[in-house]
């Protein structure tokens, strides 16, 4: 069990690309809008990446490395003493086109696709990339795959790690889309890809404005209210002390409800953003809603308690604690 | 012009990915993995036996010939002729 007394989580850097202008770019949260275009905003990637093993990447992996190193260079750190990935969906612009080749070819099968296609690989490349030999680790759970990975991020930390890298991405691909027409999925913003990294640290910098206060997936969440209310409780806080709640909750309904709960708790609805309009929905855009957090507090150091709710499926539970750090 | 040297070049480049080269860039005798020619690795000589299959048929079932055959689009179009004849 972590000791949140025991240690402090700093947030030294941050990176994500997404629909919004969002890499290399602090203050972002002043400007943005809802996700309408399909296309996500990149960076020059072989401003990144060596242009051998550019060629060979996907969408996610090229996300993943650009903002690994973004978060490298923003910490002045030439290697991270772990790398932790989470994604819902992992490689599936590989796993479609080995599938597919599979289906149409006959005989050999070309093997990059095949290679690329497993979750793991974008902790792998990233650690290829910088030459890391340290503890490299995957967490896919779904819609709670990043608080996963951020969970496995504190932990070492408790055990003596000084930096970790820690990040979630995943992809979109066409056929998704025709699935979830299939399976009578309206989330209600489009579906649509993203990455976000950080480096979580024991040192605080003369920059960090933020910090992971404390982080819980709850798988089967039966009661999402009562398990926020135990949550803030551990954590010597009420609903009405949030600041901000950065929330995913699909579809109109489901956000109806929980819009009346913040009400009732006494928050202004107008400090209560569904990130999903902002990130689009994919597995793990609730590390855009942590980047998301740490912006705000970055441009407004009032803010002492920011919530990260991640109702994106029904039957998981991500909350995320942020706070801001005395100057 | 060498119909099928040329087609080599632009298998090469779609099946590797190799995204700024075109094949006017590919001199017939570049050494495909060496630094100064197209800098292959071991993943792209598996595509290339992939590529020798289904572009043109030839299953390439001995180590030995690969190494030789690989070594550049000359002696690629000199293995593929020499298998089909």
């Amino acid at each position: 069990m972590r000791d949140m007394d025991k240690n402090t989580y700093y947030i030294i850097a941050a990176s994500t690309i997404s629909h919004q202008d969002t890499f290399g770019k602090t203050g972002f949260s002043d400007s943005m809008s809802p996700v309408v275009s399909p296309a996500l905003i990149t960076p020059d990637y072989k401003a990144f990446i060596d242009a051998g093993l550019l060629r060979r990447m996907s969408k996610i992996l090229r996300m993943a490395v650009a903002c690994a190193k973004d978060c490298l260079a923003q910490a002045g750190l030439d290697q991270p003493d772990a790398i932790i990935t989470g994604t819902g969906l992992g490689c599936l612009q590989d796993t479609d086109k080995f599938l597919n080749t599979s289906l149409t070819v006959e005989g050999l099968l070309p093997p990059t696709a095949f290679i690329q296609s497993t979750h793991n690989t974008m902790a792998g490349q990233i650690s290829l990339s910088l030459g890391n030999h340290g503890y490299n680790m995957t967490h896919t759970q779904n819609t709670l795959s990043f608080e996963h990975a951020m969970v496995d991020a504190l932990l070492l930390l408790d055990e003596g790690e000084q930096h970790i890298l820690v990040g979630a991405a995943d992809e979109h691909i066409e056929i998704l889309s025709e699935i979830t027409t299939h399976l009578g999925y309206k989330p209600g913003f489009p579906l649509t890809s993203g990455a976000s990294f950080f480096i979580i640290s024991k040192e605080k910098r003369h920059d960090t404005v933020a910090r992971i206060a404390d982080c819980e997936p709850v798988a089967f969440a039966q009661d999402p209210v009562a398990k926020l209310t135990r949550f803030l409780d551990t954590n010597s806080l009420e609903i009405s002390d949030l600041n901000r709640v950065v929330y995913a909750v699909p579809g109109n309904a489901n956000a109806g409800k929980y819009k009346t709960i913040w009400r009732e708790a006494g928050l202004d609805p107008e400090k209560c953003i569904n990130y999903l309009s902002l990130s689009g929905v994919y597995p793990t855009a609730s590390a855009f809603a942590l980047n998301y957090a740490v912006d705000l507090i970055s441009q407004d150091r009032s803010l002492k308690n920011i919530l990260i709710f991640n109702a994106l499926r029904k039957e998981n539970l991500g909350l995320t604690l942020v706070q801001s750090v005395e100057a | 012009m060498d119909i099928l040297k040329e087609d080599l070049k632009r298998q090469i480049i779609e099946q590797l990915n190799l995204e700024d080269i075109t094949p006017e860039d590919i001199s017939d005798d570049n050494l495909l993995f060496n630094e100064e020619g197209l800098n292959l690795d071991s993943i792209d000589a598996l595509e290339l036996i992939v590529l020798l299959e289904k572009y043109h048929g030839i299953q390439v079932t001995n180590p030995d010939e690969g190494k030789v055959a690989f070594r550049s689009i000359n002696s690629m179009a000199e293995y593929i002729r020499k298998r089909k004849s």
